[in-house]
This record gives C-alpha cells, structure tokens and sequence, in this order.
C-alpha cells in the first residue's frame, strides 16, 4: 500500500511539472500586471517547438531552447496588442491562444509534414537518481528519482522567487503591476517592463510545453495542452501569486489528474469525470473564498495609457 | 497658402468612412486574410486557387450553403450575448460552458417530456445556459471576483457535467463513445429547405441579434448597460444597479448561448455528443469583437466565420492545406480587430 501511494504520490509531481512551468510564467507576467491569459497558447507553442526542434536536430537541448522560443512568440504577439496597442488584456490573451491553436496545426501539417501530419516518437527523457540523495526513505523516490525537467522545476522556482521578492529588478517588476504611474514617477518604464516579463513568462511557459513533449507524452498532437495553461492560471490564483504556494496548488491539480487515471485502480466510489472537476472546483472555492484580496497585483489587467497624463 | 500639414490629413482620415467601425472591421478581415494567403503560398499552394476552392467550398451547392449556414447559427446566437456583456465591459467568457450545458438541458427536456415538442427543449436549453451564467454572475458580483476567471473555471466544470451525464444517466450503453441515445423524433427542429440539413435554428439567431440590437439602443435597459460599459461612475451617479445589470446581462447571454446548444443538438446531431460545444464559445468572442460588438452586425461577422468554415473544410479535401488555417485567420482576425479597436477608442477619448 505504501508502494502504492509513493507512486502515485510521484506521478502527481511528474503531473504537476509542466503546469509548475507554465505557473511561474504567469507569476512573473502578472506582477507586473499583465493577464497572463495566453498561457494555454504560450505553453502549446513551446510544445511545439520542443518537439519540431528535437525531432529535426536530435538534440534536447535545441528543443528546450525552440520551446523558449515558441513561448516567447506567442508573448511577444500578446506583448504588442495588449501593451503597445492597449487592447484588452484577456481578450488579446485568448485571440493569442487561438493563434497558437491554428499556426502549430496548420504548421506541422504543412512545413514539418508536408501535406500532413508527420509521425514525431521522441525517446522520453528517463528518470535519473540524484547520487546519494535518492538512497533516502520517502523523498528519494519522490523527489529524487525524477526526470530531469521535474528537478529543474524544483531548481528553477526558487532564483524566480528570489528575483521577484528579493531583488531591485524585482521589486520594479511588482510596482509596475501595483502601480505603474507611480513606478514611472520613480524612474521605471511600466511598458516595457510589462513586455519583458510578458515575453520571459511566456518562455517560462513555452518550457512547461516543453515537459509535456519530452518528458510525458513523446510527440506534438494538435491542442496537447488540454487546458493545462488554464489549470496554471488557476494555480497562480489559489497561490495568490506567490510562487512556493503556486506550485504547492500546481502539485494539488497534479494529484488530482494522477487520482483520475487510478479512479478504477484504487476503486473510488465516483467517475474520473468527478475528478477531472476537482482542480477547476478547488480554483473556484479559493477564489470565492478569498475575493479581491490585497495579495492581487493591484493593477493587474489595468491598461498602463502611457507616460503623458491623458 | 498654408500647406496642410500631417496633423490636418490624420484629423481628415477620422471624420472618414476609414474611422467607421464597419472600415475598421473590414481592414482586419483583409489583413488577417492576407496572412492567411501568405500561410497557404507558405505550405506550397496557391492562395488564389485556395481562394477560389474556398469560394466554392462555401457556396458551390446548395449543400454547401445549408453548412456555412447551420455552422453560422450558434456563433450568431452566442455572438449576440458576448457583445451585448462586452459592451456593459463584462469579459463573459463562459459561452462554451453554457452553450454544453444549453445542449444538455435540451436533452433531458426532450427524454424527460417525450410527448412536448421542440419548443420545451428549447426553453430547456435556454433555462440550462441561463442557470450557469447566473450562477458564474452571482459568484462575480457577490465574491468579487473576476469574471473572466470565473466563466473560464466554470466552462471546464460544465463540460465535464455533461461528459458525467453522458457517462451515466443520459448516455447510451453500448455506444463506445460518451454520447447519448437520438432525441425522440417529435423533437427535431423544423427544416427550412426539404431535403437539405437547413434548419429553423438560424431564423431563431437572426431574430435574436435584432432583438438585441433594439434591445441595446432602443431601451432604456441598454442605455443603462451601454452607460454602465462606458463608465462604472457614471452609471452609479446615474443609480443603475451594478449587480442587477451585471447579473441580468449574464443570464442574457448565458439564455442565448444556452439556446445555441440547443438548437446545435436538436437541429444539427439529433443527440448529445461528447465534445459537441468544443470552440463554440471562443469562436463566438471573436465574432462578437469582428462585429465590433454591435449586435446587428454579429449577424454578417457569424455568417462570415460560419463559411469561411465551411469553405476550409472544402479546401482541405480539395487542395490538401490543412483547414486549421481557419483557426489562424480567427486568431488573427481577433488580434487585428482589437489594435484596431483600441486605436480607435484612444483617439476618440484622447
């Protein structure tokens, strides 16, 4: 029994990866008050690219990298219509997200596949034991006998913490998402603030793409995301955008799709579909429950209108 | 002589039809279509002969006709609601969730009164779509929270409702996939044209879009809704109720699009079908921000995205471009209309 629940205790942070990813993405873009919406379409570009890269070069690092690349195109597009142009942020986000949907279709069948869509079957990145630390009770199988992607997701939120909370850069960041007029009387540009962190949210989320690919699922279908940038987004909410509680919450939506695949192993009294609902149910209650709380970035999806008062 | 300087031509080109919002919608649509044919001439075709395969696609035969059209009909209805809350500056985007549900609650209506014809399952599925808005508005208004985050959440729960009906009481056994069994034949929706697919669904979006139309510039109701999307302030120094036209916009549109799944199950598949309302409602924001959120123009812009559907999936089959290029052109028609928009609404304020 105890093998049982430290394996599925496993699958629910190899689950939870990509989403970590993606979540932090939406962290850093949404201190600096920018609605991270697009990360559906971020998280599936980077899917992408991850798997048209490592396909074409055999390399997993130039998948990682396209990955980055694809995330932060699909940032750049939100970055231009919401920042420069001052549309709406959500709706830009979604018109995003649509885009990534037709382009990584419409392309793999026509530049990768030629007239259709090409079989890609990448070798998925194996779970490695970290020298000594995976000999321990409980935490060695859990957190160090991972894939290497999931590690880096455990390496990587910590620095992204530390630069949002601890760092001058960081603090810009945040003010520009409290406040941007105020950060501009103080010196920073809220505008291109918001874009960079636009654009390296969604890198960050084109690589939860990337884990997806790589490490779980071995090839690129149309929509693979499945929602999980929307779970991501939901994450960051129930975390109140601080990035340990994030991926707490992103490890509470891993263990409930981990749960769905063993509803019938572990002869749970209710269908997967129940289950399915429980992250999408937990996002709700949390937010009720929390309303409009100071912890929101204040100006979260507030159109900065320039420098020039109007 | 003074020569007229820029400032003099860009003041020109704003009292211009090139300011109206018709221009503006169409510009978008060109430059989105451009892209497109970039994308076509990009997987090795020939964008004019993929033009003219779309053309005829979605207007070769009357067959062809009868698609563009049914295709048409939710993002009109669901379009209608999405601009009117759009307009009140309430980002509703729950129409997939409402419209899944909309399709569901037509079903039991149907299976639960076997002997009650369309109409029940129609209202069913209005009430369905109605019940889930309200409820997405009630936890807005009274939590205060977001409204996007709300209706997004809510539209994962909502399709997995009715993935869960489908898996238990409503669904067919046997089947080898989540659907349920054909609705009884009383409930079939009046057919337009015999001997085609055309059913009355795509009057019933027609009269709705006007109805909203009148509905927002010709009531005191809409007054109050297009103050209250202008300006928060305004409105409450005007005494409109925020919660009450928050909460009565959103039953609106969630009416409507609950409509919309009615009539996409009664008309169009005869039952409920696992993933039935899949893109509708996203399909439908589009739409409504192309008729640049004026309820009668959702009519032209559902029309247009309803053949341009039915014209890709021609094109697919013929020229062998891939008909995900439809998903790229709304994407892309979405993203032109907004800095279009936004542009637009800066001058006008600045």
């Amino acid at each position: 029994m105890a093998q049982i629940i430290l394996e599925f205790l496993a699958a629910s942070i190899r689950i939870a990866t990509p989403m970590i990813f993606a979540a932090m993405g939406a962290i850093l873009a949404e201190q600096a008050g920018v609605f991270a919406v697009g990360l559906e379409g971020m998280m599936l570009a980077g899917a992408f690219g991850a798997a048209v890269a490592t396909a074409a070069t055999g390399s997993v690092a130039a998948g990682l990298v396209a990955s980055l690349a694809g995330g932060a195109v699909i940032g750049a597009v939100v970055a231009i219509v919401a920042l420069r142009l001052r549309a709406d942020q959500m709706v830009t986000g979604l018109a995003a997200n649509m885009l990534a949907a037709g382009l990584t279709s419409f392309l793999l069948r026509t530049i990768v596949g030629h007239g259709r869509a090409p079989t890609i079957r990448l070798p998925l990145l194996e779970a490695w034991a970290v020298p000594g630390l995976s000999a321990l009770p409980v935490i060695g199988p859990l957190l160090f006998r991972q894939p290497p992607l999931t590690d880096l997701a455990f390496v990587a939120f910590v620095p992204l913490a530390w630069f949002i909370g601890r760092t001058h850069a960081g603090l810009r960041l945040r003010a520009v998402g409290e406040n941007p007029v105020a950060a501009y009387a103080v010196g920073a540009n809220p505008t291109r603030i918001r874009a960079w962190a636009t654009i390296a949210g969604a890198a960050l989320a084109g690589l939860g793409g990337a884990v997806l690919v790589l490490q779980q699922v071995g090839t690129f279908t149309d929509a693979m995301t499945g929602g999980r940038g929307f779970l991501a987004l939901a994450a960051v909410i129930v975390g109140r955008w601080r990035p340990g509680a994030t991926v707490a919450a992103c490890l509470v939506f891993g263990a409930a799709e981990a749960l769905q695949l063993r509803v019938q192993a572990f002869g749970l009294p209710v269908s997967s579909y129940v289950v399915q609902m429980l992250p999408y149910l937990i996002a709700l209650v949390v937010l009720a429950g929390l309303a409009r709380s100071a912890r929101v970035p204040a100006a979260l999806g507030v159109a900065y209108e320039g420098n020039r008062p109007t | 002589m003074t020569v007229p300087n820029a400032q003099f031509f860009r003041s020109r080109l704003q009292h211009s039809i090139l300011a109206s919002p018709a221009t503006r919608a169409g510009i978008a649509v060109a430059l989105a279509l451009l892209c497109a044919g970039l994308l076509v001439m990009l997987a090795g075709a020939d964008p004019i002969e993929a033009g003219r395969a779309i053309y005829f696609g979605a207007f070769g035969s009357v067959d062809r006709i009868v698609f563009g059209l049914n295709r048409a009909t939710p993002y009109i209805l669901c379009g209608t609601g999405v601009a009117l809350c759009f307009r009140a500056r309430i980002i509703n985007i729950g129409g997939e969730g409402q419209i899944a549900l909309g399709g569901l609650c037509a079903a039991w209506a149907a299976f639960v009164f076997p002997a009650a014809g369309p109409l029940a399952a129609l209202g069913g599925g209005l009430l369905g779509g109605m019940a889930w808005a309200i409820l997405a508005a009630l936890i807005h208004v009274g939590r205060s929270v977001n409204e996007v985050v709300v209706t997004l959440l809510m539209n994962f729960i909502a399709v997995l409702i009715v993935e869960e009906a489908l898996h238990g009481p409503l669904g067919e056994t046997g089947a080898g996939f989540l659907q349920s069994p054909l609705l009884p034949d009383a409930y079939a929706l009046p057919k337009l044209l015999a001997k085609t697919d055309l059913h009355a669904g795509i009057l019933i979006a027609i009269a709705v879009a006007l109805a909203g139309q009148i509905l927002l510039r010709r009531t005191s109701w809409g007054f109050a809704l297009r103050v209250f999307g202008e300006s928060r302030r305004a409105a409450a120094y005007a005494g409109f109720s925020a919660a009450g036209l928050t909460i009565g916009i959103m039953a609106l549109a969630g009416a409507v699009a609950g409509l919309a799944g009615a009539i996409e199950v009664l008309g169009i598949h005869r039952r409920v079908i696992d993933g039935f309302s899949h893109g509708f409602g996203f399909n439908a924001i589009a739409v409504a921000l192309l008729a640049t959120l004026e309820p009668w123009a959702v009519i032209p812009a559902g029309l247009f995205f309803g053949f341009l559907e039915a014209g890709t999936t021609a094109m697919q089959r013929q020229i062998g471009v891939p008909s995900s290029l439809v998903v790229v052109t709304q994407g892309l028609t979405m993203l032109f209309v907004l800095a279009a928009m936004a542009r637009a609404g800066r001058k006008t304020a600045g």
